[in-house]
């Protein structure tokens, strides 16, 4: 049979093939309807609502893959509102009331680099010529600083911060906290874990890692941590204890009068305020 | 046994679909940036393939030429395969969400991808388009050469992310770095591939 030969006329030929696509169409969406009737997928209205307040940034800082897999895990219950450090308090509330949990209290909080070394501080131990990764220079005897906590700065933290919050200059990793979303990418990819995350409104941090004690740091860095304890002392709200060479802040008591800036012999506890008091907003 | 061995050597190597026939550049060049996504994009495109295949074959053979349209052979596979992948989309969606996660965002990318068409055209008729020999072509034939131009396209897929991984350990000039060194990369395949051109079936 030919279906083009029925006629000879160019005009009904033209019309047959419009009829034979229009039939194939229709036939073709008949079967994709019926497809999509039968193989209907319930997608759970909570999720979607759940998806819809969290914020979006997909960094996997939770551990999920994406935004959609962490609000289906918190509908099952397999993961915490408070692994989510990216997501607002606002909406976090929303997303409690949805799941008909209690929102727990919690402070934003940013990312900072325990260290202050840079090139300038601290020099190489010797020749690194590899590929340029902090995980692969820190694979090699950890890293080629002259101190085993020091920053290498090579920009692994750089390269997964999702918010481009974060600057090396001279071999010295920086956060940017404005631009900080917390999400812990960077915490994850430090191969010298030194990124941790301390509350957005901390006055104080410690800008050293290193757990050794004073005479060794001193033979290495300038500005480590020599474990002298002075800030300890000096504090007088008590938020200052030493642990493993190392001030640890409890940022509940410190009040951010600064005295330990002042008499650290290092100047390694940086205040966090001289950045608050550039914005005429905050008077501290 | 000796057709067998001629169309699986075409379809892999000496007649690769993105090195020697270039079909199939926008997911070799967009998706070859880390091997997991590659290899789940080249299973994606060997299943549409050898499903296309599967569909179109008979249709081309039972019903386009008894009724003489074969002209509208292209439109018409266009049709077919897009709907298909639709279809297929919604059903891997229902019976196996896992399957779905790892590979539904690659499953609309590719509807009536040019080297899905591509198998979809080559098969039909006889073999001198496949193999150089005019042999009688069966669905058989037809969806062998489908599975293998798919398992040649994961190949190529897979070797080209390798090389994008390692290359990003590397210094790169500053024009040169991204984009521009995976063309050269991808030119230096496709010249290694020649090589099996000289394969004579």
């Amino acid at each position: 049979m030919n279906l083009l030969e029925i006629t000879n006329q160019t005009w009904i030929t033209v019309g047959i093939v419009a009829g034979i696509f229009a039939g194939t169409a229709l036939l073709i969406g008949i079967l994709i309807l019926v497809v999509g009737k039968v193989f209907k997928v319930n997608v759970d209205e909570k999720i979607t609502k759940i998806l819809n307040n969290l914020a979006g940034a997909n960094c996997g800082g939770c551990g999920c893959s994406g935004c959609s897999g962490f609000a289906s895990k918190l509908a099952n219950g397999g993961a915490e509102l408070s692994d989510c450090h990216v997501t607002s308090p606002e909406k976090k509330a929303e997303i409690a009331k949805l799941l008909g949990i209690e929102l727990k209290d919690e402070e934003p909080t940013v990312a900072v680099v325990h260290c202050n070394a840079g090139n300038q501080n601290c020099e190489d131990k010797f020749e690194y010529k590899g590929n340029p990764t902090c995980a692969s220079n820190a694979s090699l005897l950890g890293g080629n600083k002259a101190c085993s906590y020091a920053c290498l700065g090579c920009g692994d933290c750089k390269a997964v911060c999702p918010e481009n919050a974060i600057e090396v200059t001279d071999r010295l990793a920086k956060v940017d906290p404005d631009r900080c979303i917390s999400c812990g990418a960077c915490i994850t990819a430090c191969p010298k874990d030194i990124i941790d995350r301390i509350p957005a409104s901390a006055p104080i941090y410690v800008a050293c890692s290193s757990k050794c004690k004073g005479k060794d740091v001193m033979n290495v860095c300038k500005v480590g941590c020599i474990a002298c304890g002075i800030c300890a002392k000096v504090c007088p709200h008590g938020a200052i204890t030493m642990q493993d060479n190392l001030p640890v802040i409890d940022y509940t008591k410190c009040t951010g009068c600064l005295t330990c800036v002042e008499k650290c012999p290092r100047h390694i506890i940086i205040s966090r305020k001289v950045i608050a008091e550039e914005t005429p907003a905050e008077t501290a | 046994m000796g057709t067998f061995i001629a169309i699986v050597l075409a379809a892999v190597l000496t007649n690769n679909f993105i090195t020697a026939k270039t079909y199939g550049i926008c997911p070799f060049l967009g998706v070859s940036k880390k091997t997991s996504s590659a290899a789940g994009m080249g299973i994606a495109v060997t299943l549409v393939m050898v499903l296309a295949t599967l569909v179109t074959y008979p249709i081309y053979t039972y019903v386009m030429i008894p009724l003489k349209i074969e002209f509208l052979e292209i439109i018409f596979f266009i049709f077919i395969i897009a709907s298909l992948v639709q279809m297929l989309e919604k059903i891997i969606q229902k019976v196996s969400p896992t399957l779905y996660g790892a590979m539904g965002i690659y499953l609309p990318l590719i509807t009536t991808n040019c080297a899905v068409l591509g198998v979809t055209e080559l098969v039909i008729g006889d073999m001198s388009k496949i193999i150089g020999e005019a042999a009688t072509m069966n669905i058989g034939w037809a969806v062998l050469y489908a599975l293998f131009a798919g398992v040649g396209f994961t190949l190529v897929m897979i070797i080209m992310s390798g090389m994008r991984e390692k290359l990003n350990y590397y210094k790169m000039p500053k024009a040169l770095s991204g984009f521009p060194i995976a063309m050269v990369t991808a030119c230096f395949i496709c010249m290694a591939f020649m090589v099996f051109s000289y394969i004579s079936l």
